[in-house]
């Protein structure tokens, strides 16, 4: 018993001294990256586990992109764009995308279960995984944050106020697929500009990117 | 409403300008979008459908800065002048439609939308429209990211990894770049790459795992069979595979040398550790049986005999059943010893003799009246069967000795012999010839305690040969008074001689003047042949010759010495006895009648009939 605390104490000694001083940012940022990566193939999957049995008149219904509650962030739109935007900026701004949607997730979350879809079981798996995946993910961010040493913390206010999906079963639906196709293309913003910074901060190691 | 309400809380004061536009839109898209998808997440460029009227064939975006759309006319054929259709699109940022910013010159019915009017994360939606008639044909929505298919990967090759040891299959390792026009270097773009390989001119591809590095290996090729090889990419947490690149071939020659020979060996190898395994089994389950066929065991020696358990366990009458048809004593057992020769002669009476001598047979002579050979009994019996045959000796042989019957063809020098008064037989003193063959029977008894062998002293020139009398001894005097001049001039002639004293004296010396001569011609050298005579029997302890007769030569009256004896017993010093030591002197005589009787014991691999006699139960 004694060994076996004095070694669970000896290993969170380490880990603390390691998140403390930590490893490079190089590394923290793959390690970034990398959780990206997978929310937003989690996300690519739970799309499709959507779509096999979404109903033609929900497409008709569904609202268009631009709707999303996260449209109104200024985010570079192009290749040229985010190439120029500085590294703080990118930052707060993956930061800023992924804060704003701790909550709509955890509606996700909520309403998964009861949705009127085949596959909810799966869905309402793969959605407590997203959830999971953004709260490390933001915690890894900070870190980075951390790392990069900036000087303010200017997080954009993405509020999400809503907290029903709707009232009958199919603008359930159709709310949880467009929330989650907005999800999607927030979670690959967040991604590409993730590995944009990992690039810019690997100039010595190109073959990372 | 409530969608409405939903998605745009802080839009509240244009709330119902915007719900207005909104519905209508929807229900704009509702009417016209039926076929096509509202978002196009993955449009592929899809044929063009002849039957239906001018669509969309689809938008692709090589690198994500970049996209084209393309379109057909369709079944409306008065369009196809350009300029009749034309694309709008809007984006979400922008409210108004906007024309294609390039129509592309080379190629038909394309729109080319260049980096400035490309927009990431942007939702687009293009129309076809024909704008006299102010006519949308088609409507297509999409965002970027979801329509790019990247460009096939370049510069793929291989290289070998390793051989397997048989030499028949082989690994290789697959590299390529990534597509120059995707920038993965700035981390716009992630890719992930996708192997595909098939032998040759197969149907069937085989598909690797996801690659998100630019090289892959390849394991478990065969070696002589060419294999295609090609990838492609894709964005990774996208579902657009890009064009696959081109094909390389992928081959190994096979080399022969090992092959051949490693497996066969192997097999050799186990094939022999096999059956010897199998041989080991066999011969432990066989143990008994294989025992008994190697290593049989050897046989108990097969006595001829009486069975050891009948003797054991067998009853009386049984026993004696068996012991008295086994023979092993009786006379037949003469028969199959082949240097167990018997001259059937006639001790003691002179009468009865056989005319020609055994010798005389062996040399192929006819005697007829110069004869002073014994003539024995026919040699069909070799002269042995009668003599311990205690039936009569066949009547049919002793009458060939008849004259008249001469079954030999020659004279029989019994029948010169009796014509010059033959002595008897032992029996009868009659000159009759036809009886001396008869009277030989109850010379039987008689020929039974002769003794057999005589000295052979000499051949005569004409052939004959010249026995020499026996030994002379106490026993046979009494017939010394019977023999005159006979037995002396036998005894004179005969060196050596094969006969015994017996016949000796009956022999009839025909008064015939040449052989007759010659062997009245030896006289003078019968003291050597009879020294010589001695020297054939006598043991080395026995120094005194018993032929050496002193009185020999000039007594013309000598009892008749046989020139052999029987050896009696072997002593100690490995000399022959020719006389017991306890009964007589030196000089065994010749009768069996005395000796036999008191002989203890068997002499050595000599039987005489007597003791046959003697021995017959």
């Amino acid at each position: 018993m004694t060994q076996g605390s004095r070694l669970y104490f000896a290993v969170t000694l380490m880990c603390a001294f390691v998140s403390i001083h930590g490893v490079g940012l190089n590394d923290l940022l793959e390690r970034a990256s990398q959780l990206s990566d997978k929310l937003h193939s989690i996300s690519t999957s739970l799309t499709n586990d959507l779509d096999s049995h979404f109903p033609p008149v929900g497409r008709v219904m569904m609202p268009r992109p631009s709707m999303c509650h996260t449209s109104s962030l200024q985010i570079p739109n192009d290749k040229d764009q985010a190439l120029k935007v500085p590294e703080d900026e990118l930052l707060s701004l993956a930061r800023s995308l992924l804060l704003a949607w701790s909550d709509p997730l955890a509606l996700l979350s909520a309403e998964a279960s009861s949705l009127a879809h085949p596959e909810r079981n799966t869905i309402n798996s793969k959605t407590k995984e997203l959830q999971d995946n953004i709260d490390s993910l933001g915690a890894g961010l900070e870190h980075v944050f951390n790392k990069m040493g900036s000087s303010s913390d200017n997080l954009s206010s993405l509020p999400f106020s809503s907290n029903s999906l709707g009232q009958d079963k199919t603008s359930r639906l159709v709310n949880f697929h467009f929330l989650l196709s907005c999800f999607r293309r927030d979670s690959h913003k967040i991604d590409s500009f993730l590995k944009v910074l990992r690039c810019r901060a690997a100039k010595k190691r190109p073959e990372m990117c | 409403p409530q969608i409405m309400i939903f998605l745009f809380p802080p839009l509240r004061e244009t709330a119902e300008a915007m719900a207005y536009s909104l519905s209508l839109s929807l229900l704009y898209l509702g009417l016209l979008c039926g076929n096509g998808p509202v978002y196009a997440r993955g449009s592929e460029l899809f044929t063009p459908d002849p039957s239906r009227g001018p669509h969309f064939t689809g938008c692709r975006s090589r690198e994500q800065e970049t996209f084209r759309c393309w379109w057909s006319t369709g079944t409306f054929q008065n369009l196809t002048e350009p300029g009749a259709l034309r694309v709008f699109y809007q984006t979400k940022n922008a409210n108004e439609w906007q024309e294609c910013p390039d129509y592309t010159r080379t190629v038909k019915n394309e729109c080319y939308f260049n980096k400035t009017f490309t927009h990431i994360w942007t939702s687009y939606c293009i129309h076809l429209r024909s704008v006299p008639q102010n006519i949308t044909y088609d409507e297509a929505c999409f965002t970027v990211e979801n329509i790019v298919h990247p460009d096939p990967p370049i510069g793929l090759n291989w290289t070998l990894l390793n051989v397997s040891r048989s030499g028949l299959h082989f690994d290789a390792l697959l590299r390529w770049a990534p597509p120059p026009s995707a920038d993965v270097q700035m981390g716009w773009m992630s890719l992930v790459y996708q192997v595909q390989y098939r032998i040759r001119n197969a149907s069937h591809w085989e598909m690797l795992d996801l690659e998100s590095g630019t090289q892959q290996s390849i394991y478990g090729l065969h070696t002589d069979k060419e294999y295609e090889v090609r990838v492609r990419c894709k964005m990774s947490a996208f579902d657009n595979f890009g064009e696959f690149s081109d094909s390389i071939i992928v081959h190994v020659a096979q080399i022969p040398s090992k092959d051949s020979t490693f497996p066969t060996t192997l097999v050799l190898i186990f094939g022999v550790i096999g059956v010897a395994i199998l041989l080991v089994l066999l011969i432990f389950s066989q143990q008994q049986r294989l025992m008994v066929i190697f290593l049989p065991p050897i046989p108990a020696p097969k006595i001829k005999g009486i069975d050891p358990e009948l003797l054991k366990n067998g009853k009386l009458d049984q026993l004696n059943s068996l012991l008295s048809s086994q023979d092993m004593y009786k006379p037949d057992f003469y028969h199959e010893d082949p240097w167990v020769e018997f001259i059937q002669l006639d001790l003691d009476d002179p009468a009865e003799k056989n005319e020609s001598s055994d010798t005389q047979h062996l040399l192929g002579l006819s005697r007829s009246g110069s004869s002073h050979i014994l003539n024995f009994k026919s040699d069909d019996d070799s002269g042995r069967a009668s003599c311990y045959d205690p039936e009569l000796p066949n009547p049919e042989d002793l009458a060939s000795l008849l004259p008249g019957h001469s079954g030999r063809g020659e004279n029989h020098p019994l029948v010169s012999r009796s014509s010059s008064s033959i002595p008897d037989l032992g029996v009868q003193q009659t000159s009759e010839v036809e009886e001396t063959p008869i009277q030989t029977q109850p010379a039987v008894p008689s020929w039974v305690n002769m003794d057999f062998y005589a000295q052979v002293s000499d051949f005569t020139p004409a052939g004959g040969v010249v026995l020499s009398p026996g030994q002379l001894n106490s026993s046979p005097e009494k017939k010394k008074e019977e023999e005159n001049e006979k037995k002396i001039q036998f005894q004179l002639l005969s060196d050596g001689a094969y006969t015994s004293e017996n016949t000796a004296r009956q022999l009839d010396v025909p008064p015939s003047p040449g052989p007759e001569q010659g062997y009245q011609a030896f006289p003078t050298q019968a003291v050597e042949g009879n020294l010589w005579n001695g020297e054939y029997l006598v043991s080395a302890s026995d120094s005194q010759t018993p032929y050496l007769l002193p009185e020999a030569p000039p007594a013309p009256i000598l009892p008749p010495v046989s020139d052999y004896t029987v050896v009696q017993e072997v002593d100690a010093q490995h000399s022959l006895l020719l006389n017991p030591p306890s009964s007589q002197a030196a000089i065994s005589p010749h009768t069996p009648n005395k000796h036999l009787p008191a002989m203890p014991t068997m002499p050595m691999g000599y039987l005489t009939p007597d003791l046959l006699g003697n021995l017959n139960p």
